[in-house]
């Protein structure tokens, strides 16, 4: 391992050296860190470690890349981390939008302008599903239902985006849910399969394998229009035959998840372009776009203007919702 | 030397003090149990609640069990012997990095106290942080603390 | 039986050379960072991930399940020889296995605990191959309720036991969740207890914390009674070996009781953890010589390590066929599934026979070449018994140090260590039980998480732990556990025999 790391590593350097025009902006000189604000095996984490592959396979930079997760706090670990490395252009921090929104409700150490923002990549569609067997046909019947019995909705943690959409989902369709917090979106999957709660707001990637074993379906996207046809995942369905939410009546119309890329504050605007360059070589690659078929996301590209103005604009919905639940930080 | 009682004593001092501020900071986070749930400060507060109860009551158990010394000077000595060069050697980490800090730190127990021959120790002191850099820097890319005296030289 | 022909067609892919060479090579490799306190498993198998990408499916999950089974064998190693354990789960091995290293027996303990591991395992691949659907099944009958019972179960089993103070031992408890409550809460989303220090967000590892009180704390200690282990035969003990190995059956019905318990929580949600500190609790209770536990009896190291090997086993289980990881490790090993093109779940089975058999069958194999590997090298562990007490002192202090830091690569972790040492020596000098302290700290969080969505769901009421027939026999089991040291002192006393003079024999009877 050792052996061809280093190999790796010469050859990289060799082509470098004769590949990299004269007027090189700032280039990293130590081994990059990259910090996945998620345990191993999470969305979050995923990326990282894609990323971190394509960057070694395709020699993006001649430094190694090391991926360490911080995912202690629902995350808060990583950006705490990143926050008390400013200055520090070789650590990068790979999160979601709960860089934002966990200061806003939680009295964590951090908040997302502590960081620099690189750019935003992938977002996460979300779905409404119930278990296989139930009942409902559409997501018009399970609200029905919804609204006249006492109905469990399962997430992965508390005042994060899944419950935040269920508090959305309350409101738009008058009817009140029983949010119970689970430690991660796989769990919920479970207690859906079990029947010990009756919907969850899952990503695709989190419920894909329980809905082609038929323990659970999705009833609609939370997504303007219908997600990319992909390959069919039962017998008879793929991503593209669920209907949209508002299709079924349900007002809302987007509901997504970035994952987003941070640098420390305090690093000059030639390290964050240098990164934000890195992200977009990444994202050419085709290893990249198999990435994002197998885990069923959205490519996007956010960064600069945009992303600030995407996350003022989330920002603005979430302290609506919620200074409605009372969730604010005094 | 230290006899059971101040050890007893200052322990259930020590786990009572703890229990009181687990209390105290638990009541912020709300402590209640209703229609709605239990609240996230409710359990930690009861085991603040019973760590303080039993911390006083093993204070008075304490408080009248005998003088008898438990820890005498010598045992003392080697306690320290053995404790304050890890404590030293824990304390510099931030400031020399792990491998000069383990490096000295081996060399510090052997040879001072003429536990080993100063040839072995040197070998031994030098060893430790290869070891150590070999198997986790290269082996397990867990980058160890090299401190602000290497940052300062540029490493 | 269909799944037998299933599985021998899955050996005819397990068992081929270069099938064989990775898993020779996962299992050292596993080893070393089993050994290794800080490093586990989950490192080990995410560093190899990337490695895995241009392999066979087949081929990588053999490969990293290799890793796994060698880290979980090296994981009992430095809580035999030094009291240090590298995993959660070998916590339990140390109350007896380090006293029988420390009397000058590190052979029969390691060889004791690799035997009955590698039987633990055995049963928990045999209940993977013959009964997974079934299996699957029964972990979906376990919502926040039923968790919570199976928690309770597990405590109920291993407190109120032993002879400390019950002050002492109730303190000791109440700490343990208080250290598991710090940083952020999973129902609520707050912060709690950080105490002022931005960083305790993250919460106090479990193996930062046994380091300290387990590590450091024994080292003072030893050094304080000025106790040197007692030395070691400089021979290689290849027989000492082989008797430990062959005294194992002579335990039978400890080991059998410890696979069932070991397999049962490695199904239901508990975990090889929480597993192999119940096996050790009940084996108290319940062997004859159950007085003598925590000095280096044989059993004392016998139940914890075969109910961790079959608890880790059959957690590999739900993650295959329900996609729920039952441990860190499982977790990375299902992102490497899908990066793999696979998706763990119901369906894996069906589609992905060869993928799925040749992993059971290589489970067999790779705990047979981990074994034998493991084996092989006991007198080398054993042997580092003999460096003298002045090395081998400084030594510990920085492999503590280190693992502290490597795991979350934070300073404070290694400062909590060195508190936490402070803590075990004082513990451990004024009979304060430590186990009680360290099961708290590793299921108290998940414990009140599921105590706490069960109130959530039946709107605070204690109704929802006796609404079916499952949960309410676990928790009237647990109850019945946490009674039962009572019911027979009050036995005793009706038949007029002080407990201390009661008879083994009389113990197994009631």
């Amino acid at each position: 391992m050792n052996i061809t790391s280093r190999l790796l590593l010469s050859t990289a350097a060799i082509l470098l050296a004769g590949a990299a025009p004269a007027c090189a902006a700032w280039q990293p000189q130590k081994p990059i860190e990259f910090v996945a604000t998620a345990g191993p095996g999470g969305g979050t984490d995923n990326l990282a470690r894609a990323v971190q592959n394509i960057v070694t396979k395709y020699k993006l930079t001649d430094q190694p890349v090391v991926v360490v997760n911080k995912a202690g706090g629902s995350g808060a670990e990583g950006y705490v981390y990143g926050k008390a490395s400013a200055g520090d252009p070789y650590k990068v921090i790979f999160g979601t939008s709960n860089a934002w929104q966990q200061p806003l409700v939680s009295k964590v150490a951090f908040n997302y302008t502590d960081l620099t923002p690189i750019a935003a990549m992938a977002q996460d569609e979300f779905l409404l599903w119930v278990k296989q067997d139930a009942p409902y046909k559409t997501a018009t019947d399970f609200l029905k239902a919804a609204a006249s019995g006492d109905f469990k909705m399962g997430g992965a943690q508390s005042k994060d985006t899944d419950e935040v959409l269920t508090r959305l989902i309350e409101k738009a369709a008058h009817v009140k849910f029983t949010y119970i917090p689970f430690k991660s979106g796989a769990e919920a999957a479970v207690q859906l399969a079990g029947g010990h709660i009756d919907s969850h707001v899952n990503n695709p990637s989190e419920s894909l394998g329980q809905w082609r074993g038929g323990t659970q379906r999705p009833l609609c996207a939370f997504s303007p229009k219908r997600l990319p046809q992909g390959p069919k995942i039962t017998a008879t369905e793929g991503w593209s035959d669920i209907p949209t939410c508002v299709e079924q009546g349900l007002a809302i119309s987007q509901y997504e998840q970035p994952r987003t890329v941070w640098l420390p504050g305090k690093v000059s605007a030639d390290q964050t372009a240098f990164y934000q360059d890195l992200m977009k070589k990444v994202q050419a690659t085709p290893e990249w776009k198999d990435y994002i078929e197998k885990s069923s996301q959205v490519d996007t590209f956010l960064s600069g203007d945009a992303f600030d103005k995407f996350i003022k604009e989330d920002l603005e919905h979430l302290k609506q919702v919620a200074a409605e639940q009372g969730w604010l930080v005094k | 030397m230290i006899s059971r009682r101040v050890l007893e004593v200052s322990t259930a001092a020590l786990t009572g003090s703890f229990g009181l501020a687990v209390a105290v900071s638990s009541i912020e986070n709300g402590i209640g149990w209703s229609t709605a749930g239990v609240d996230s400060g409710t359990f930690p507060f009861l085991a603040g609640v019973i760590i303080v109860l039993g911390s006083l009551y093993n204070f008075g158990r304490g408080a009248l069990t005998g003088a008898a010394v438990v820890v005498s000077r010598s045992d003392l000595r080697r306690i320290a012997a053995l404790f304050v060069p890890a404590a030293i050697f824990i304390g510099v980490i931030p400031a020399i990095g792990m491998y000069l800090a383990s490096a000295g730190y081996m060399f510090g127990v052997l040879a001072l106290p003429k536990h080993q021959s100063l040839l072995r120790s040197l070998i031994i002191a030098a060893l430790t942080p290869v070891a150590l850099y070999v198997v986790f820097e290269r082996l397990f890319l867990v980058t160890l603390p090299h401190g602000a005296l290497a940052a300062a030289l540029g490493f | 039986m269909e799944n037998i022909d299933l599985l021998l067609h899955g050996f005819t892919i397990a068992i081929t050379l270069p099938h064989l060479a990775l898993m020779v090579i996962g299992v050292l490799l596993g080893i070393l960072v089993g050994v290794l306190p800080g490093l586990g498993a989950p490192n080990g198998v995410s560093l190899l991930l990337p490695l895995t990408f241009g392999m066979q499916p087949v081929s990588a999950i053999i490969l990293l399940s290799s890793m796994y089974w060698g880290a979980l064998f090296g994981g009992s190693v430095t809580s035999i020889l030094f009291n240090i354990p590298g995993e959660p789960s070998s916590v339990a091995t140390t109350f007896d296995g380090y006293p029988m290293a420390r009397d000058g027996r590190p052979t029969t303990a390691l060889a004791t605990a690799f035997g009955s591991a590698a039987f633990g395992a055995l049963v928990g691949v045999i209940l993977i191959t013959f009964l997974a659907s079934w299996v699957a099944k029964v972990a979906l009958a376990f919502g926040p309720a039923e968790y919570f019972a199976v928690y309770f179960l597990a405590f109920a089993s291993f407190v109120g036991m032993g002879g400390a103070p019950p002050a002492k031992t109730i303190v000791a408890l109440a700490i343990g969740f208080a250290i598991a409550a710090i940083g952020i809460d999973t129902v609520s989303g707050s912060v709690r207890l950080t105490m002022g220090i931005d960083e305790l967000v993250k919460g106090v590892n479990f193996v930062v914390a046994v380091m300290g009180l387990f590590g450091i704390g024994e080292l003072l200690i030893a050094v304080e009674e000025e106790f040197h282990a007692r030395a070691v035969s400089s021979k290689i003990e290849w027989r000492e070996v082989f008797r430990a190995l062959g005294r194992l059956p002579w335990h039978g019905v400890a080991l059998l009781r410890s696979a069932a318990i070991g397999c049962w929580m490695g199904i239901t949600p508990g975990g090889p953890t929480a597993a192999s500190f119940m096996s050790y609790g009940i084996a108290k209770r319940f062997s004859s010589r159950g007085k003598h536990f925590g000095t280096g009896e044989v059993e004392g190291v016998i139940a914890p390590e075969t109910a961790d090997h079959a608890a880790g086993t059959s957690a590999l289980l739900p993650m295959l066929s329900l996609g729920i990881p039952g441990s860190a490790t499982a977790a990375v090993m299902m992102g490497g599934l899908m990066i793999w093109g696979l998706n763990p779940g119901p369906m894996l089975f069906i589609d992905q026979k060869d993928f799925v058999w040749g992993l059971i069958a290589s489970m067999y194999v790779g705990n047979i070449v981990a074994v034998v590997l493991v084996l092989l090298t006991v007198p080398v562990f054993a042997a580092l018994m003999r460096i003298p007490f002045v090395i081998i002192a400084p030594l510990i202090v920085i492999i503590c140090a280190v693992g502290a830091y490597s795991v979350s690569n934070s300073y404070l972790d290694v400062i909590l260590m060195l508190g936490f040492g402070v803590v075990g020596y004082l513990f451990k000098k004024l009979s304060y039980p430590l186990a009680p302290l360290v099961l708290a700290i590793v299921i108290g969080d998940k414990a009140e998480d599921a105590f706490r969505q069960s109130m959530l769901m039946s709107k605070g009421s204690l109704g929802i732990f006796f609404a079916n027939r499952l949960v309410t026999s676990l928790v009237v089991g647990g109850v019945a556990l946490l009674l039962l040291p009572l019911v027979l002192q009050v036995v005793r006393m009706l038949r007029g025999t002080a407990p201390d003079q009661a008879k083994p024999e009389e113990m197994r009877i009631t």
